[in-house]
């Protein structure tokens, strides 16, 4: 077996410390992040509180970590979720063809002519407050672009020859699909899924600044931003260190996400 | 002419599909809306105010007749009132959208003031130190999210320096926080899709062969290579319009401004459901009109797709 | 008195990795036809590219000289030589017109009113045996392989260049279409006067048009002569190889038979 690159492994433990840490992230917290104590409130960084507290005494350093728990255990969770859905549906539809395929894609138009972000507050506003609710409406509206871009890819691949040979050799549907047609897409999915990591951390953080997704005292980033707006004349860190970490974790992916995608179009 | 009339039948069926979704949404939402708008009042109510609210209102009847009567009033343009105000919904969207109109058109123009110099420069000197400056600001402004930023520029602008208005509407300096905040943040991708646009014209065969002919670097630049580039750009500019429209919500939210998009807000949390699906119905519509006037404009950028195929002989 | 239009003196491109072009001398007179054979990777095509400097990202000329007319001055692309390329649907803006993309590079090396610009673009049209009405309001993809390599003929021709570098204009044609070309050419040349710098692979054209050849091997010219010594009389063992495979339908080959004298192959 050939050694696997360098930047591969390191991208693969980053991968695997991050949902450990988006499943476990919460004990790695110094102190409770829920913990009101209004003596020390709106502390600078002290030996206690690494980065101080806020506005009700909670340490401010735990509610970032327990916060990233959250705004991206959450964001990779709509992730996959969409992935989940979205993939097989745009397999299946771009493979059976015919009416499904165009009842399906009118849908999948249908929700994609409206533009992401409205359409998302739309269904989170309706819903109601709350987490799961934010994640169902981030779910519905994202599953349709990966949907779109599997079914194009896969058409591609439908027409080409080598399809045309194996289904002569009697290679049924399913490993077909799994064996061919998947890797193709893999590859495409990877790229998008990547770059989409950071867009779905920035509107959950927008949703949950509207009073649309978390509720205080959940620690998430969006919501903090909100909390810690008020109190930015005089404890600007309430405000400015959540909006860092999303920053931060935003540029991150998207960096990877360019970087994946520099290298899936060299292999091309 | 015919590529008009089936542009607005489309546009139609896409509405009543639109309408339809909206108001399966609307009935299955959780919470009550009759409960919710008599609690406005602040009266205790008794079951029987609620009923008759109920069925003057028309709930008691079986779904589908509340769609279809529901629909016979949109063909008249009568979108229903407000839960809350009492007003008719297509007034008060009327009456807001000329401000998130304004806002929208004014990002637009922060966008391509951003966007379009530091895309063209990052392309025509790829890879020197200009084009790490544009994509290093790219990849950093779209990362950052847009009412963050726009709670930095207030307590910059407003607070600090006391130089613009952080709320409200009235003058053009309410625009500019507001726009420069979702200008700047819309940019960043853009200039991105520029740069690549424009490599990707300049790259062109034909390019080489304008080249060969004697013609000047910029009149290829501007009328070859650009314009082959308009194409992506300005899909692009169609999708992103379609962001602005809904990026326009948070920012009308983050300086109180007055525009449809802190309308549906105030809709989605007092659970308005007339004013709701109003607004989603008004959104839909302008997305198409964008979507046809993106159509319309690839007619003059790429001609040669939409003649006949002349005789080879 | 013989009027030399183009020298080449040991030119030298390279590119990042490595020497593409080594060592390349010839010398092209005015009116005179000029091949340059050799097969794909010998460094013909990216040769004609440097003399109007042409050259790609990453490849540099890194020595030797190309002297035109013998004078100091350099020559003006697209108006002292011009270039005809085997991708004919290359040659044109998709979203131009063909008679707009005619005028534009008119424009740029003249000052001639629009009335005289049309005139100018209908005769060059008429010379290539395209109707110049049509075509001078068409798109690329109006027209067919053939008709657009005629029209970037005519284009190439239209302010008169002194040489024309015509880089395997007819590889990407059909017979029919390629041998038109060709007499076209040869026409226009015999008319105008100019030089022809003629890239190609194949030697039954140079055979039948080139005034002179030089054949190209792994970037260096291994020999350069006239049409009649070079076919006469090769010298170099890969002249001679390319001479060889040259298919011809006169002579009928033999057929591979089988046991019983049926045809195999």
């Amino acid at each position: 077996m050939k050694k696997p690159q360098l930047p591969f492994v390191v991208i693969s433990v980053c991968g695997i410390a991050l949902i450990l840490f988006c499943l476990f992230g919460s004990q790695l917290t110094p102190m409770d992040p829920t913990q009101v104590n209004m003596q020390d409130r709106l502390q600078k960084s002290t030996g206690d509180h690494w980065l101080g507290t806020d506005h009700l005494g909670r340490d401010l350093f735990s509610r970032i970590v327990a916060g990233a728990q959250t705004t991206i255990g959450t964001s990779f969770l709509v992730l996959a979720l969409s992935l989940l859905i979205g993939v097989p549906v745009g397999l299946v539809s771009a493979y059976i063809g015919g009416t499904i395929d165009r009842f399906l894609m009118r849908i999948v138009d249908a929700f994609l002519a409206f533009p992401d972000y409205i359409a998302a507050i739309v269904l989170s506003g309706l819903l109601g407050p709350g987490l799961f609710n934010l994640i169902a409406a981030m779910v519905i509206v994202k599953w349709v672009g990966y949907a779109r871009v599997v079914r194009s890819i896969v058409l591609q691949e439908k027409s080409k020859e080598y399809v045309l040979v194996a289904k002569l050799n009697g290679v049924g549907t399913l490993p077909l699909i799994l064996r061919h047609f998947l890797p193709h897409v893999g590859g495409h999915i990877l790229v998008l899924a990547t770059l989409d990591i950071g867009k779905i951390i920035l509107m959950m953080a927008s949703l949950s600044y509207i009073g649309l997704g978390t509720q205080p005292p959940t620690p998430e980033w969006g919501t903090m931003l909100n909390e810690g707006r008020a109190y930015f004349y005089n404890a600007p860190q309430l405000m400015l260190i959540p909006g860092v970490a999303i920053i931060l974790f935003v540029l991150a992916f998207t960096a990877l996400g360019e970087y994946i995608r520099g290298k899936y179009q060299v292999n091309q | 002419m015919k590529l008009i009339g089936k542009r607005i039948i489309e546009l139609l069926i896409f509405l009543v599909i639109l309408s339809f979704l909206s108001f399966v949404l609307m009935k299955l939402a959780p919470g009550d809306p009759v409960k919710q708008m008599l609690r406005v009042d602040d009266v205790a109510v008794s079951e029987e105010q609620i009923n008759s609210l109920r069925t003057e209102l028309g709930f008691n009847e079986p779904v589908y007749i509340q769609y279809v009567k529901w629909l016979k009033r949109f063909f008249q343009f009568d979108l229903g009132s407000s839960y809350i105000t009492k007003e008719p919904v297509i007034d008060e969207l009327a009456e807001k959208f000329p401000a998130t109109l304004r806002l929208t058109a004014a990002s637009l123009v922060v966008m391509l003031l951003i966007a379009v110099p530091l895309g063209t420069l990052s392309a025509l000197y790829s890879n020197k130190w200009i084009d790490y400056l544009s994509r290093s600001i790219s990849l950093i402004g779209a990362s950052i999210p847009s009412f963050w930023l726009g709670l930095l520029f207030i307590q910059l602008f407003s607070v600090r320096l006391q130089w613009l208005p952080s709320m409200g509407t009235g003058t053009a300096a309410h625009l500019v926080l507001p726009s420069l905040t979702l200008g700047f943040a819309m940019s960043a991708v853009y200039m991105r899709m520029i740069r690549a646009s424009l490599l990707e014209g300049l790259k062109q065969d034909f390019v080489r062969s304008a080249r060969a002919r004697g013609i000047s670097e910029s009149r290829i630049f501007i009328f070859h290579a650009f314009r082959y580039s308009l194409t992506p750009i300005l899909t692009i500019l169609g999708t992103s319009l379609g962001s602005l429209l809904g990026g326009t919500v948070i920012i009308e939210v983050l300086f109180a401004y007055p525009g449809i998009g802190k309308l549906v807000i105030d809709a989605i949390m007092n659970r308005d459901y007339p004013v709701i699906q109003g607004y989603i119905l008004w959104m839909g519509l302008f997305v198409v009109l964008i979507n046809s006037f993106v159509d319309l404009s690839y007619k003059y950028v790429n001609p040669q797709l939409y003649v006949k195929g002349g005789d080879k002989t | 008195m013989i009027v030399i239009v183009l020298e080449i003196k040991h030119l030298a491109i390279h590119n990042k990795t490595k020497q593409i072009v080594k060592d390349v001398s010839f010398t092209i007179e005015q009116g005179q036809w000029m091949a340059l054979v050799g097969e794909s990777g010998s460094g013909k095509s990216i040769t004609a590219a440097s003399i109007g400097g042409l050259l790609p990202s990453g490849v540099t000329l890194k020595g030797g000289s190309i002297i035109f007319k013998q004078k100091g001055e350099a020559p003006i692309l697209g108006k002292d030589i011009s270039y005809i390329f085997q991708d004919y649907r290359s040659a044109f803006t998709p979203f131009l017109t063909i008679g707009k993309q005619f005028d534009e590079t008119i424009r740029t090396h003249s000052k001639l009113a629009k009335k005289d610009r049309t005139a100018a673009i209908f005769q060059a049209l008429k010379a290539v045996n395209l109707p110049n009405e049509r075509v001078y309001k068409s798109y690329a993809s109006q027209l067919s392989g053939g008709q657009l390599q005629r029209a970037a003929i005519a284009l190439a021709l239209v302010m008169k260049p002194a040489l024309i570098i015509a880089d395997e204009p007819t590889t990407a044609l059909d017979s029919v279409s390629a041998a038109e070309v060709l007499q076209l050419l040869h026409k226009l040349k015999e008319a105008t006067g100019c030089a022809i710098l003629f890239i190609t692979h194949d030697l039954r054209h140079v055979r039948k048009y080139a005034d002179r050849a030089a054949i190209m091997l792994a970037g260096e010219i291994v020999e350069e002569n006239s049409i009649e010594s070079l076919f006469h009389a090769p010298h170099h063992f890969y002249t001679k190889k390319l001479f060889n495979a040259i298919p011809s339908l006169q002579k009928t080959p033999d057929r591979l038979l089988d046991t019983q004298k049926k045809v195999l192959i």
